[in-house]
């Protein structure tokens, strides 16, 4: 778990230290004036040490989710080495969003995901049991300004989504979860077990939302009823429908009109897909093509219909370039 | 004068009379219709209106009551007794014909379109003074046609569609090939090579001849065969659409012939209810009084 350096601490030399920024005009200090000043910056770095461990402490073993919220976003930022005092055996900084995934979750006694360290690699990542033979989960930093961190298949580099603690946003990549779990887990891992990486994933949404007002956009995984699942290509041509239809009548389910004449396929346990033209009214312009997934639990989404039929999910996949499920485009493109 | 005054005055009056008794008729052939409409009567409305298809289909009568001239008063409100009789002939029709979906298209005129799925087919209008079907003949005929090849197992585009796959797959084929043929191309083109580097004796000139001919069109066949491999993609594409088009049709006409096996059990007692549907209607109409319920 602990990271080895291979450089040695380094130890500040004050009469060579270029990298030293001067606190005061230091050439002008006499020599009891320049201890004084080192002094103090180790007490600096020393106290700076130390709020890192109580912070890593309330990481750690809060019971509250605000501490642990305002010690993951503390330490994801956190410089802990100073000029004066480095710690050869670090965390990285993206380590921590991993142990507040899994204390969140602990928190709300939901937590499925196994944290494990990695001796070769020296990082922490994320098992999912049932799916841990096909891949591990690390959150990679963006370093632009835009901050915040991926969290991402290691093996296939799928970022599944993206978290803000400062901005509160979480997004997903409908592209990603598409491509991780639909495509190349379809043959390798059973329906269950990526049901229960999908309520893995919900539910960290979920909780970033209700405990610290997060916006969370869960495109395809959406289970709310109200959720408009928008496709990237607002042209939705009728050849692709009369494809749903085909094979629908393959599937033995019947594309049906609904009550606007926009197609709806009636699934199993009252489940209800609707495809539509959305417009609007204001400015009467048309904003492309939506699917709603209606269930009277609220509880699935487009994601569950893919992952269920087999012939939803081989027409989703098919006509990609048409119908994939719109992301947000500041994160994902 | 004064004699063929009196006659001409007696006619008058005889002709008063007869003019009074045919209008009386007219206004007593009206005022029945007036109260048939009142009293919400559509089967009498239905005797009133078309005497003879009355007669014709309910008497099993040739020569009926027919009224035609009195019928003739109420032609130029055909569109408007439609509308009145509709109300009640979508509802019997709505429980006959569950699979047809009518549309308003006019007073009085009605279209419809068969099942509630995607891309349904519009399948004709409906005649509500005459209480038929004009289906539309196309698609009627395809319908018709399918259930014809359902004894052969097969369903109306199978051929079609059979034709266009060995097609798309003689395409790939030409496609795949390509490597095969360049290496062909490019002995063909040594054989040439050779031929015209070897020294032909003058009695052989004719079989030489003959040799590099043979070559050459070997070597043009190729190309042509390059040229059409070129083209394949985008037919493959065509081919494909045609084939969603015709699959999709299939599938269309494979839920109407459920739709009626499940209402009528076969093609033919779809037909025949078809047939006597003025009859079956005027009958239901007698059974359920008139169908008054569904109105109020």
């Amino acid at each position: 778990m602990s990271r080895e350096y291979e450089k040695p601490t380094e130890v500040f030399k004050p009469h060579n230290s270029a990298d030293v920024e001067p606190i005061e005009n230091a050439t002008t200090l006499s020599t009891s004036g320049r201890l004084i000043s080192y002094n103090d910056q180790l007490k600096d770095s020393l106290e700076n040490g130390y709020n890192f461990t109580k912070l890593l402490d309330q990481l750690i073993t809060t019971t509250s989710t605000e501490e642990l919220f305002e010690a993951a976003q503390a330490l994801s930022t956190y410089q802990l080495d100073t000029a004066y005092l480095t710690f050869p055996q670090q965390y990285s900084q993206s380590d921590f969003y991993l142990i507040f995934i899994n204390r969140l979750l602990a928190l709300h006694d939901r937590e499925r995901v196994i944290l494990q360290s990695s001796d070769r690699y020296n990082e922490l990542y994320h098992e999912f049991p049932g799916i841990n033979s096909a891949g591990y989960f690390i959150f990679k930093l963006e370093n632009t300004v835009q901050g915040g961190a991926y969290y991402t298949e290691k093996t296939t580099g799928e970022a599944l989504f993206y978290l803000n603690f400062e901005k509160h946003v979480l997004r997903f990549n409908s592209r990603a979860v598409t491509q991780l779990l639909l495509v190349e887990y379809h043959e390798k891992i059973s329906q269950d077990a990526i049901k229960g990486f999908e309520n893995y994933l919900l539910d960290i949404g979920n909780f970033l939302k209700e405990d610290y007002g997060f916006d969370v956009d869960f495109t395809l995984l959406d289970p709310s009823n109200s959720a408009v699942y928008q496709l990237a290509d607002p042209n939705l041509p009728n050849s692709i429908i009369d494809r749903l239809f085909v094979e629908a009548a393959n599937g033995g389910r019947m594309l049906e009109l609904g009550e606007n004449s926009s197609p709806i396929l009636k699934l199993d346990s009252g489940t209800v897909i609707e495809l539509f033209e959305q417009h609007n009214y204001e400015d009467d312009s048309d904003l492309g093509w939506g699917i709603k997934v209606y269930d009277q639990q609220h509880k699935i989404g487009w994601f569950d219909v893919l992952l269920r039929y087999e012939f939803l999910r081989s027409w989703y996949l098919e006509n990609l370039n048409t119908l994939e499920i719109q992301s947000d485009a500041l994160y994902f493109n | 004068m004064a004699n063929s005054n009196t006659v001409s005055d007696r006619e008058h009056v005889q002709a008063t009379q007869e003019l009074s008794k045919a209008v009386a008729n007219k206004i007593r052939y009206l005022q029945t219709l007036a109260t048939a409409i009142d009293n919400k009567d559509d089967r009498l409305v239905y005797q009133l209106i078309d005497g003879d298809r009355y007669s014709e289909q309910i008497v099993q009568a040739k020569h009926g009551s027919a009224d035609t001239d009195n019928e003739n008063l109420v032609s130029d409100i055909a569109a408007k007794l439609g509308q009145y009789l509709s109300a009640n002939l979508l509802a019997y029709l709505a429980e006959t014909y569950p699979f047809f979906y009518f549309e308003q298209i006019g007073l009085g005129k009605f279209q419809f379109y068969f099942g509630n799925w995607w891309d349904r087919r519009l399948f004709g209008e409906l005649d509500v003074i005459k209480v038929q079907f004009i289906f539309d003949s196309t698609e009627y005929e395809k319908l018709r046609r399918a259930f014809e090849l359902e004894g052969q197992s097969k369903r109306l585009n199978s051929d079609k569609i059979s034709m266009l796959s060995s097609q798309a797959d003689q395409l790939q084929a030409l496609i795949d090939s390509q490597e095969q043929r360049d290496a062909e191309k490019e002995k063909t083109r040594l054989q040439l090579k050779k031929l015209a580097q070897e020294k032909v004796m003058p009695w052989e000139a004719s079989k030489a001849k003959e040799a590099k001919q043979q070559l050459i069109n070997q070597l043009s066949n190729l190309t042509e065969q390059d040229e059409k491999a070129q083209d394949a993609y985008r037919l493959i594409k065509d081919n494909e659409k045609k084939v969603l088009e015709l699959s999709k049709e299939d599938t269309l006409i494979g839920y109407e012939k459920q739709s009626i096996i499940a209402k009528f059990g076969s093609f033919d007692a779809f037909e025949a209810r078809c047939e006597s549907l003025y009859r079956d209607y005027i009958a239901d109409l007698i059974a359920t009084n008139g169908r008054k319920n569904t109105n109020e």
